[in-house]
């Protein structure tokens, strides 16, 4: 019941944002509605990981803990995006950037993307979620070029053709997974909770290719290096709350689809195959991003190109595969989220105070936005994997396991790209952040709304962080559920 | 019959590799959509499903006749040039074209391990998914760039419909609508590079690096 609370509430907030057109009880509504779906979320997390069965409708809707924890995780972040939204939206409209009008469609694109976000871990055929995972990226190109700019078209236009093209080759290789489906004997069917039980019988050379494509389709969207050319400029280009919930969640639900296909395979052909690809993308992710973020200019590429390193870490965690680095690949989805989510609002900040996004022409925020400097200083040192933040925690958890699995190369190359990417950020924000503060732009205070979404965002980073490090007992069980291999 | 249609598709596909003019492309595109409409009526009527002569019915809507009148509309209304901007010359397209082919046959037959009706579905397939890669890389305009993935999501469909007898009939109709609007939203944003930048060519759009 929950999930249909959690799908329909998006699509009722979208028909009010048509009704109230862009003004601010519009935001303050969604922020409502986001809170509801956010309570039930917790509830339908808490029902899958005690049930035994997933929650199942006509077998079209399939829930189980792995598709609730994603749908935690997008509502966390969703609602933050919501809270940010309203003072962002309304200063933007006070400026003159924006019209009441185009306000208005903002708040109902924001809720159709969130519905699409919402819909794709619940559904159990795979091709309804390469169908719903398509649509997150039609819905999101009109809020990356939303700022009718040279730039912001440029970049929609890249991240639609690219996507689009990823995503085809994800459609090839879901076809050819239901082939080896059908050639074994079976009825026809694309549903995963049919297919995981005879997995074991499927060919495997058919499933090796197959997971290829897939690897190759939704690796583009989650933005797995090498295919990962669109990320920074849609990132960078959209709106400031749309970034968050790109980075966020939207990359997240492109690593759901492919922890779908890899669970399929590890049981079809054996865990190695998928644990040697999942570590080589991951490798290669952080080593581009670990450049490109040392050489970075623009404040919010460096935090698109910081996601890809983060995607890299999550490939990495799964691509290991033992418990303790599953879950520190889980957590690692959720305090990426919040973290990353919490840095692009603060950037979204900076952007809109001083209208440029170059950082060598950014000084003195801590002197013009107290409270977004005082909360950057805490937002590097937690996205770098500073205790006693979360990322911590999930990071440590990852390179423990590799080096009690005796992967010495996998984590000794993790810990060097660490401490590069580390050093690269303190430099880049403690010039921004500090640094003479300038005669322009003058001191600014900050909404209301804004504030509260940082604090919601910063109490869970450091309280998840805190209570990890603190919690004993052994919750492990948890992962064998939330990724049943 | 398949094979007819089977060496019409890749006749199709062929043509649109070496075409110069976008109007070339489109009505060559049009083509293969209608050899695929053919192909799926024809197992429609060999299989006396309903649900397939619904889907071969929305593929000669959609594919054959709104997507290439649209796309003709675009170039009208954007008074764009027809050229296509060609990184690679007819005759050395051809050449890759043919590369293609015999790689995609190699594929196909490592796959299956033999060298049947089916192991030719799918090196056609493969092929058309190819030759849209290529459309999409080495030619320069927008409008270039959409079909070029139509043509990819053209050899997907003759995957799906003759390799594992078609997809449950809801996602199918998911996926055609899927086409239909990123279609209609590629469009939209074909206009909004004209307008901001009075070109289509994609190649110039340089002003995001690093």
């Amino acid at each position: 019941m929950e999930i249909f609370i959690i799908l329909g509430i998006p699509l009722l907030l979208a028909g009010i944002s048509l009704v109230f057109k862009g003004r601010k009880i519009s935001g303050i509504l969604n922020c409502a509605g986001y809170l509801v779906v956010l309570f039930f979320s917790v509830c339908l997390l808490r029902q899958t990981l005690f049930s035994a069965s997933a929650i199942s409708f006509f077998g079209f809707i399939c829930v189980d803990s792995l598709s609730a924890f994603f749908i935690l995780v997008t509502a966390l972040v969703v609602f933050a995006a919501a809270l940010y939204s309203v003072g962002y939206i309304q200063k933007d409209i006070g400026r003159g950037a924006i019209s009441e009008r185009k306000a208005g469609i903002y708040y109902l694109l924001f809720n159709l993307f969130s519905c699409s976000m919402f819909f794709v871990p619940a559904l159990n055929n795979l091709g309804m979620l390469w169908v719903g995972i398509e649509m997150t990226t039609l819905i999101s190109a009109f809020l990356v070029g939303f700022y009718n700019k040279k730039e912001s078209v440029e970049a929609a236009w890249k991240y639609i053709i690219i996507c689009s093209v990823g995503i085809i080759f994800a459609l090839l290789g879901t076809i050819l997974f239901s082939y080896a489906f059908s050639i074994s004997g079976l009825s026809k069917s694309l549903n995963w909770s049919d297919m995981v039980p005879v997995a074991h019988i499927l060919d495997k050379n058919i499933l090796k290719i197959a997971f290829i494509f897939i690897l190759v389709g939704y690796g583009t969207k989650a933005g797995l290096a090498p295919m990962h050319t669109w990320l920074p400029d849609a990132h960078s280009q959209a709106v400031a709350p749309i970034s968050a919930l790109l980075s966020g969640v939207l990359l997240k639900t492109a690593i759901y689809a492919i922890l779908r296909f890899g669970i399929i395979t590890i049981r079809g052909v054996g865990f190695a195959y998928f644990s040697h690809l999942m570590i080589l993308l991951g490798i290669i992710s952080l080593v581009v991003s670990g450049g490109l973020i040392l050489v970075q200019k623009d404040l919010k590429r460096l935090l698109a190109y910081s996601s890809i390193e983060h995607i890299g870490v999550i490939a990495i965690g799964f691509g290991l595969g033992s418990p303790l680095a599953v879950a520190g690949a889980l957590l690692h989805v959720l305090n990426h989220a919040l973290t990353k989510s919490f840095m692009f609002f603060g950037a979204g900040n900076i952007v809109s105070h001083y209208r440029k996004h170059n950082m060598h022409a950014i000084r003195g925020v801590v002197g013009t936005l107290p409270f977004t400097g005082a909360m950057l200083i805490l937002g590097v040192f937690a996205l770098t994997g500073f205790p006693p933040f979360s990322i911590f925690v999930s990071e440590m958890m990852i390179i423990i396991a590799a080096f009690t699995g005796g992967a010495y190369w996998v984590a000794g190359t993790l810990l060097l790209l660490l401490a590069v990417i580390f050093a690269a950020f303190i430099n880049h924000f403690a010039g921004m952040l500090f640094g003479n503060i300038p005669k322009e732009p003058a001191k600014a205070g900050e909404p209301l709304s804004g504030k509260l979404a940082f604090l919601f965002l910063g109490t869970l980073i450091t309280s998840t962080g805190a209570a990890l490090v603190f919690i004993k007992g052994d919750w492990l069980w948890m992962v064998q559920k939330l990724f049943p291999r | 019959m398949q094979s007819i249609i089977l060496f019409l598709i890749l006749i199709s596909t062929y043509l649109m590799v070496i075409a110069k003019r976008t109007p070339a492309l489109i009505r060559a595109f049009r083509y293969q959509s209608f050899c695929l409409f053919w192909a799926t009526l024809v197992i429609a009527i060999a299989e006396k499903q309903m649900e397939l002569f619904v889907v071969a019915g929305l593929l000669f809507i959609l594919k054959v006749v709104f997507i290439p009148q649209l796309l003709y509309r675009t170039i009208k209304r954007l008074n764009a040039a027809e050229d296509l901007g060609l990184f690679v010359n007819p005759q050395l397209s051809l050449l890759w074209a043919l590369g293609f082919t015999y790689l995609s046959w190699l594929f196909a037959s490592g796959l299956t391990g033999s060298a049947d009706a089916k192991t030719m579905i799918l090196a056609v397939a493969f092929f058309a998914v190819l030759a849209g890669i290529f459309l999409m890389i080495f030619r320069m305009t927008a409008l270039a760039q959409i079909i070029g993935l139509l043509v990819m999501e053209n050899g997907i469909f003759l995957l799906a419909s003759m390799v594992s007898g078609g997809m449950p009939f809801f996602v199918e109709i998911a996926i055609f609508f899927d086409v239909f609007v990123s279609v209609l939203i590629m469009g939209f944003f074909v206009y909004r590079i004209n307008k901001f930048f009075t070109h289509i060519d994609v190649n110039k759009l340089s002003r995001l690096r690093g």
